[in-house]
């Protein structure tokens, strides 16, 4: 009796360690990430400046004398990742309340893998669909209505990574809305609401963490998104003008010089990804805050 | 019930994507109305452009605003047109302007012109198809024979680098890219070196991988170079990275790669680490898309498009 309680206690306290480790692994990576990318980060935009770094207008790292500012990178990162969102979210939302909700069961058999397919397509498809389609869409249909563009734009960037958003945020946002107790929407009808009155003013505020959840995954995949963007977006490293501007965003700033990139150069990068994990956190903390004072 | 809800909502797919093909048309042709040039006019310059020498700018060129395509930073194809085409300021950094779009190698350029029908570009000679057209400079044909002439002004070398001392089986390959039968398919596309080169003689049971890395231009030329190298060497495997001629250099000085390709010369720094060969030279072509009636363009005109002093097509001479 007493070895067989002693076995399974070791058995229990090894498990234990085992769980514990992996846990510990996934914090080590992330911490990992973040000294290397703020250890090589911060003392670069110390050297070239803070101010300029971050505020200045002129991105010439192969020049002499060299420029580092990556403001335009900056501004196109977070116009784009509006933009995808303003696009992305209703649409997103509507469709996973309407398969939550309102979807007929043949219907929602074609719909949902097509939407989980959606979310397997890998990004130089999008891209490679983005450049084929939407870029000359763009141009035609903008250059009928009078406007210059070369259709390799920020509105193309918008508009393929609101489509890229959707999957993620209609697998997560229904998923959320299919597990909000049925008694909430019972009870709702009970006092004499409608179906969609129901569903639209008590299930789905009851859904909201998962909603939220959704939106920052979302905000998440659109700021880290870059082959597909690479291949519409333009290149052009200088301020845009409005949003038939081509633009260059921060992560595709970083891919298209990493490779050749040296010294200064590459630190200047590196800094620039140390940019990007800031942004990640700073909208964690905002959607964390927004939700607490919601509820 | 539901099954005819079902088919009205495939007829409803299937005719939303018939009237996004047909949106395109439409947008296309009303496109090509509004602008001066008249289509028919093009189609029979490009019938012509072969034969002979018409003169196609001026009232019947085409217009509106000149959309400028360059390759990223680190290209070789880039400094070497940069440098050649004078397109820099006072400082002599690279000057071009600001809203040119940006292509990622040459396959990316070439797609970017190809599909955008007032799109101006270069991209290496030896890598030009029937997507594109190539733009005569100063009247001169961008071939092999005129570059090899001199008459064609924008030419440069096709570079691999190596770093210190070079294994047995890098030295071996490059003795067979500068051999006969090497350059031999160095002339097929592009041109040649030497033209009185040794034969090469495959050594007995030669193995092992060479990783082969850099400019974009010089990728397709290598990959003919390593496929004919590993038929007569069948044990030895050859590894190319298309990532630009300076991520080519960095490769090398790294150690990352054996042999570095840059379609430029090295730079001082470069220099200063590396031994160079010249392994081919190759044009860099100055390309337009295909309906664009324009065939022939002055090298100070491509100077004044590329640095964004030349913003329309109607002021091209």
């Amino acid at each position: 009796m007493e070895s067989t309680g002693n076995r399974t206690r070791t058995l229990e306290q090894v498990m234990h360690i085992v769980f514990l480790a992996t846990a510990t692994a996934s914090i080590i990576s992330v911490i990992l990430i973040s000294v290397f990318i703020f250890m090589t980060g911060i003392p670069t935009m110390a050297e070239i400046g803070l101010g300029e770094f971050l505020l200045g207008r002129n991105w010439f790292p192969r020049h002499t004398p060299a420029q580092f500012g990556i403001f335009p990178m900056i501004i196109s990162s977070i116009y784009v990742t509006i933009g995808a969102i303003v696009l992305g979210v209703p649409l997103g939302l509507l469709t996973a309340i309407f398969l939550a909700r309102f979807c007929p069961k043949n219907i929602y058999r074609l719909i949902k893998p097509a939407v989980e397919l959606m979310a397997g397509i890998p990004s130089v498809v999008y891209g490679f669909f983005g450049m084929m389609v939407i870029v000359p869409l763009i141009r035609d249909v903008f250059r009928g209505l009078g406007f210059a563009t070369t259709g390799f734009s920020m509105l193309a960037a918008i508009i393929l990574l609101g489509i890229m958003i959707l999957p993620t945020i209609i697998g997560l946002s229904e998923a959320a809305i299919a597990v909000v107790p049925r008694s909430y929407y019972e009870g709702a009808v009970a006092l004499g609401a409608s179906h969609e009155r129901a569903t639209m003013s008590i299930v789905v505020p009851a859904a909201k963490s998962g909603i939220f959840a959704s939106i920052i995954l979302g905000i998440g995949r659109a700021i880290g998104e870059t082959m597909a963007v690479i291949m519409v977006a333009g290149g052009q490293s200088i301020m845009p003008e409005n949003i038939l501007s081509g633009v260059r965003t921060m992560t595709m700033n970083i891919v298209m010089e990493m490779g050749y990139a040296a010294g200064l150069h590459r630190d200047s990068l590196i800094a620039t990804g140390a940019v990007l994990f800031v942004f990640i956190l700073l909208i964690n903390i905002a959607f964390n805050l927004i939700k607490r004072k919601v509820r | 019930m539901r099954r005819k809800l079902m088919i009205l909502l495939a007829l409803v797919a299937a005719l939303s994507l018939f009237l996004v093909a047909c949106g395109g048309n439409d947008a296309d042709a009303t496109e090509a109305d509004a602008t001066d040039a008249t289509v028919t006019e093009a189609d029979a310059t490009e019938g012509d452009a072969g034969e002979e020498d018409t003169d196609v700018a001026g009232g019947e060129g085409l217009t509106g605003p000149i959309s400028v395509v360059t390759r990223e930073d680190g290209s070789g194809t880039r400094g070497a047109f940069v440098e050649i085409v004078g397109v820099e300021d006072a400082d002599g950094n690279d000057a071009t302007v600001g809203t040119a779009i940006v292509g990622n190698g040459t396959d990316q350029v070439m797609t970017s012109v190809m599909g955008t029908p007032d799109a101006i570009g270069y991209i290496s000679l030896g890598s030009l198809n029937d997507t594109v057209k190539a733009l005569k400079i100063d009247g001169v044909d961008a071939t092999d024979e005129l570059i090899k002439e001199g008459s064609y002004p924008i030419a440069r070398p096709f570079n691999v680098a190596t770093k210190g001392e070079v294994s047995e089986l890098a030295q071996d390959f490059l003795n067979f890219i500068m051999s006969k039968q090497g350059q031999e398919i160095v002339a097929e596309g592009y041109i040649s070196v030497d033209d009185a080169a040794a034969d090469y003689a495959a050594a007995e049971g030669l193995s092992g991988n060479i990783q082969v890395g850099g400019s974009t231009s010089v990728s397709p030329l290598m990959e003919k170079l390593a496929e004919e190298y590993m038929t007569l060497n069948p044990d030895v495997t050859i590894d190319i990275q298309s990532t630009g001629s300076t991520a080519g250099m960095t490769g090398a000085i790294d150690g990352v790669l054996d042999i570095g390709m840059a379609s430029r010369e090295l730079t001082d720094e470069e220099a200063a680490e590396l031994e160079g060969l010249v392994i081919a030279r190759d044009g860099i072509a100055v390309i337009v898309n295909n309906d664009n009636p324009l065939d022939d363009i002055s090298m100070e005109n491509v100077k004044q498009i590329f640095l964004g002093e030349l913003i329309n097509w109607e002021d091209v001479k």
